[in-house]
């Protein structure tokens, strides 16, 4: 069955001319109702994914050696606007070359509505460059990860004068679930998180691009309470490796008018009151000690922990409102879907966890 | 084929000469007349076309009387009947080789009004003429034009494709261009897209600007090659090319109408660039159809052999073509676009190719959800109308293919926890109700608990959609069943690529968890919205499906209605409703009979006592209801005592639910009473019960069209009975009702 179909989808002639035998209509019939062959279907319609309620603790990972220097300033010097990316579909990692000259031409002709353009031709507006993120995925089931830059003259450049990069991007897959990447047929490439700098203009173009070039699409990402809680309690453990000075908060409160609350942790008191969140729980798993292990629960009982203190110092429950913001040395994220990464070491863990969330919102 | 025709045609219409002709031998010698004058017309015509292809090159034009006679013949013909093919030719050539200078040209080409077709080597030839002649500018133009007009009659197009690259060469030509361009776009195909060609015409753009008869010869460029040539069209452009037809326009029409030739002369292109209609006002437009474009990349190896005979499906527009090019289809870039074409819809169904498929899903899922579920935007109550149409279409795709798409149940599993059961309800259903089989292990978690709590706590009209909406799903599910499972082996499981195995016992306890959630469901709507007999005619049409799911789908399973669904059916005050309980009652008893026989026959599948106790007791109940008066609950867990029933000062409380008295058939019996008596003054219905006026009220209920009952009775009562009630009409009614044997041996063994 499985050889016969392969066989009709590589010579279309024979499959479509065959006339379905009962059994191959059983089949489909019953494969379209719980989902495609690759198993992809059932698993998420019927038992929802959902986040995990467990993870590893962020070790500080020495990427410097792995990645190009150039790529990892880049990374960590910048804000990144987040987005989810559905499946590529016969994307190749060997035909960025190639990409770079299509999504050039593309940025000329819908920046020229209504000039053609020749594809290939040197753009003496914008130059796009793909290029390999090396160094960045984890397991054999991330797909290596993918810069995409736009370089463009300043409008009263000199001749002379170097292109400016004026747009980046890079989609990614860190981490991600390995039973949902291996449920993917071999057509598709999955790098769900989609991060990008520049002009909402150009995003929009690239994206556009990618979307008509791999058939994909693309949604914002926005970085929800839970994720949130959970980088505000991996920042505050990385203390122990790492100064990270302050940890900073921001909710607001939906009263009238809107109270917006700064609420700033110095590192030391945010790590005690961590560790004693841990002790209570760390104590029932004692022998694994090499691969610890926070849960979320622990991640809860940090929150509540700094906005009881809140409480008995301001009156205020934080609880009614919403988490905004999460900063400190290591990094800010925004929930509006805005993240920078600071250091290099936690860049990896950070953004498996983006990985995770992005994952989160396919469809299927 | 068309001499054929014409043979067949005169001989006719001798056949009809002769016949007419010996009775009307005047009309037959008009009709000679006639023809004889056409053909005298038409000599002058003959001798005219004689004179053209054969007049010397270098005649002198000024004051040839000649050739003004003959020019005015040629028009008189091709300006009443159009010129025949031959005419055309001879004709074309005069006027392009320039036989006798420029100054008749314009005037030949402005009468080239065809009859039936072009020949295609007569427009090659011409086209050949005007490199090697010098004719005027304008009169080139013209030319043109009127190629351009006669484009769908030429008849055929392979020798002009041939000097595509030919014609092509004429871009350069300023004043040609905008019509050059029109016709290389009529005549492109995929293998005249080169990239010297998509340089030369950008090196055109570069020094004429943004014309668009350029852009648009570059956008279909762009359609067989994108990945030579990519452009986006302004949304502002003014669609096709300019209409330059106008000399032949109105001739050529009146003289198409007068041969009542149907030649379909598609002058106006049939454009699909992309639907500018589409709001330009939202800012991410998930719900947006993605337009039918071709794919850029295309697989490195492919590219190469193959892909010069790949047809995009862009280009094609009717079935037949989808027939022809079927093994050579190239799929869109983008699936999502598939949804707006039933073709392409056509097309996937039959190719069954996974990738496209999955494809399609992730746009459709993503679309959903981002609508739906996570309203980046606002969601759907800013767009209503956007929402409904691709949902409308959605559904009409699912309803085309027979099947729904799993992004969307995988999305409805999901929406259904946050739905208020009103946003865009009928459209919510339809796709809910396109659900496939759900495992019975889960079917609890996604299904029923969601629409569990929509059920308790929307309006009535909700509560008869959700049952209906679960009625047709139901139905999909049986006859998805009955058009597979039967005809293969009655154990299914799936090979290993599904991670699950659909078995028949599997299906069945589906179905069976369906079915009686829907009972829960209608005996708790029931009673919350006080047995309101619209909710009740739906829940009726679902038992309508569920008894016979043996007989009409082979599902070896029966599942009686509960006892809050039967009673409130039995005890309604509308006929209607009495009526197909007993019609219900009535398949139930088939069904059970015709598994009954087949359990007998196979050990494949059994029915349990429990289900044969159960009907019993209906059938039971009803009998002893409608027939003998009785109220009674034979061995069933609802029993009210006399003593109870008594205390309601009811008279004859157990008579209250016979066909008589029920309060659905009163009115009937009332009626019926009144017929049969007429002098009477008092009413006694109990009168009817005498055996004869009996056995006529019953005649009378079914020719009022209650022929459930009609079943349900014939099939239940023993007609022996009533007969032998005739001859003792002394005895009384109750007795004669209320003996034991009326009733058929019930199901039980």
């Amino acid at each position: 069955m499985e050889g016969s179909r392969e066989s009709a989808g590589r010579t279309p002639h024979s499959g479509v001319v065959k006339r379905r035998s009962k059994s191959q209509s059983y089949r489909r019939s019953i494969r379209t109702c719980f989902g495609v062959a690759s198993g992809l279907g059932l698993t998420p319609a019927l038992t929802a994914r959902r986040m995990n309620t467990s993870r590893k603790v962020p070790r500080s990972q020495n990427i410097t050696e792995k990645v190009k220097p150039e790529h990892l300033e880049l990374l960590v010097k910048t804000e990144w606007q987040l987005s989810y990316v559905t499946p590529l579909y016969q994307f190749r990692h060997t035909q960025l070359k190639n990409y770079s000259r299509q999504l050039s031409a593309f940025i000329a002709a819908e920046k020229q509505q209504g000039l053609a353009v020749e594809v290939g031709k040197p753009q003496n507006t914008f130059k796009v460059s793909f290029s390999e993120l090396q160094g960045l995925a984890e397991t054999s089931n991330d797909p290596e990860a993918v810069l995409i830059q736009i370089q463009s003259k300043p409008m009263f450049a000199r001749q002379e004068d170097p292109l400016k990069t004026v747009w980046s991007g890079w989609l990614s897959c860190i981490n991600g679930n390995p039973e949902y990447l291996q449920s993917l047929p071999k057509d598709f490439t999955c790098l769900p998180l989609f991060c990008s700098k520049g002009a909402e203009s150009l995003s929009s173009v690239v994206k556009s691009w990618l979307q008509r070039t791999f058939d994909c699409c693309f949604g914002p990402l926005d970085i929800n309470q839970i994720t949130l809680q959970w980088l505000a309690a991996l920042w505050t453990n990385c203390h122990m490796e790492t100064n990270i000075q302050n940890l900073k908060m921001i909710w607001t409160l939906p009263v009238e008018p809107p109270l917006k609350v700064t609420y700033t942790v110095n590192s030391d008191d945010a790590l005690d009151l961590w560790r004693s969140t841990r002790e209570s729980s760390a104590e029932k798993s004692k022998e694994a000690e090499d691969e610890v292990c926070i849960d979320f629960s622990e991640v809860t009982r940090f929150m509540q922990g700094l906005m009881s203190h809140f409480y008995r110092h301001f009156r205020v429950d934080l609880s009614a409102g919403e988490l905004n913001q999460v900063s400190s040395a290591l990094g800010s994220a925004k929930v509006n879907g805005k993240i920078k990464i600071s250091s290099s070491r936690y860049l990896i863990s950070i953004v498996s966890l983006l990985t995770e969330c992005a994952l989160l919102k396919m469809p299927i | 084929m068309a001499t054929l025709l014409n043979l067949s045609d005169s001989d006719s219409s001798n056949l009809s000469d002769q016949s007419v002709g010996t009775r009307n031998s005047n009309r037959s010698l008009r009709i000679a007349e006639q023809e004889r004058r056409k053909n005298e017309a038409e000599e002058p015509f003959v001798l005219a076309l004689k004179y053209f292809s054969e007049v010397e090159a270098g005649t002198p034009v000024t004051g040839n009387d000649e050739l003004e006679n003959n020019l005015v013949q040629v028009e008189k013909v091709a300006f009443s009947r159009g010129l025949s093919p031959e005419a055309i030719s001879v004709m074309l050539d005069f006027a392009m080789s320039l036989r006798m200078g420029t100054s008749p040209c314009a005037r030949v080409l402005k009468c080239l009004l065809p009859a039936s077709v072009v020949p295609q080597k007569a427009v090659v030839q011409a086209i050949v003429w005007l490199t090697v002649r010098k004719l005027p500018i304008s009169s080139q133009v013209l030319f043109i034009k009127w190629v351009l007009t006669v484009f769908d009659m030429i008849d055929a197009k392979d020798k002009l494709r041939a000097i595509y690259g030919f014609i092509f060469s004429f871009v350069t030509d300023e004043n040609l261009c905008p019509f050059i361009c029109h016709l290389l776009y009529l005549l492109t195909t995929k293998e005249n897209v080169r990239v010297f060609r998509v340089r030369k015409l950008l090196e055109l753009q570069s020094k004429l600007g943004r014309q668009p008869y350029l852009l648009y010869l570059l956008s279909l460029y762009k359609v067989f090659c994108p990945e030579l040539v990519t452009l986006s069209m302004p949304s502002r452009m003014k669609s096709g090319f300019k209409n330059h037809i106008s000399p032949w326009k109105t001739a050529l029409i009146r003289v198409q109408k007068r041969n009542s030739v149907q030649v379909a002369s598609s002058i106006s292109l049939a454009f699909t660039v992309r639907d500018k209609t589409a709001s330009r006002k939202r800012k991410h437009a998930h719900l947006e159809l993605p337009s039918l474009s071709p794919v850029t990349m295309k697989e490195p190896q492919a590219a190469q052999s193959s892909s010069r005979k790949l047809v995009p499906l862009q280009q094609i527009q009717s079935f037949a073509q989808l027939l022809q090019n079927m093994h050579r289809i190239e799929l869109p870039a983008q699936m999502g676009s598939l949804l707006g074409s039933r073709l392409a819809l056509q097309y996937l169904d039959c190719v069954q190719d996974e990738s496209a498929l999955l494809r399609l899903n992730f746009w459709l899922g993503y679309a959903l959800h981002e609508e739906f579920l996570f309203c980046s935007d606002g969601g759907a109550n800013k767009n209503p109308e956007e929402a409904l149409q691709v949902l409308n279409r959605l559904l009409s795709a699912q309803h085309f293919l027979q099947e729904g798409f799993n992004s969307s149940d995988a999305f409805l599993y999901k929406f259904l926890n946050v739905w208020d059961g009103s946003l865009l309800r009928p459209q919510i259903l339809g796709l809910l109700s396109n659900i496939p089989v759900i495992p019975s292990s889960q079917i609890k978690t996604l299904l029923f608990d969601p629409l569990m709590q929509l059920f308790f706590t929307s309006s009535l009209f909700f509560k008869c959609g959700l049952i209906e909406c679960l009625n047709h799903m139901l139905l999909k599910w049986l006859t998805w069943h009955s058009a597979y499972a039967l005809e293969d082996d009655l154990d299914i499981s799936l090979n290993s690529h599904t991670s699950i195995n659909i078995t028949l016992s599997g299906f069945k306890d589906s179905v069976m968890e369906l079915v009686h959630f829907v009972g829960r469901l209608a005996s708790l709507g029931l009673q919350l919205e006080g047995c309101h007999s619209l909710l009740l005619s739906f829940i009726l049409d679902f038992y309508e499906t569920v008894c016979d799911t043996f007989l009409k789908f082979g599902l070896p399973l029966v599942v009686m209605p509960p006892l809050g669904v039967f009673y409130p059916a039995f005890f309604a005050a509308d006929p209607v409703s009495v009526d197909r309980l007993a019609f219900i009652m009535h398949r139930y008893k088939v069904n059970l009979m015709s598994a009954k026989r087949q359990e007998k026959v196979t050990e494949a599948f059994h029915i349990s006592r429990q289900i044969f106790r159960e009907f019993n007791r209906y059938q039971v109940f009803m009998v002893n209801c409608l027939w003998n008066s009785n109220l009674c609950y034979p061995g069933s867990d609802v029993h009210l005592s006399d003593e109870l029933l008594a205390k309601s000062g009811v008279p004859q409380f157990s008579t209250r639910f016979d066909l008589i008295h029920h309060p659905a058939f009163v009115s009937y019996a009332l009626d019926f009473h009144h017929k049969c008596w007429p002098d009477r003054k008092d009413t006694d219905l109990n009168s009817i019960k005498q055996s004869k006026p009996w056995s006529w009220y019953l005649e009378y209920l079914f020719t009022q069209g209650f022929d459930g009952l009609k079943d349900f009775l014939q099939n239940n009562i023993s007609r022996r009975v009533t007969m032998a009630g005739d001859g003792r009409d002394d005895v009384t009614q109750s007795q004669e009702l209320g003996s034991a044997p009326q009733m058929k041996q019930p199901l039980l063994s």
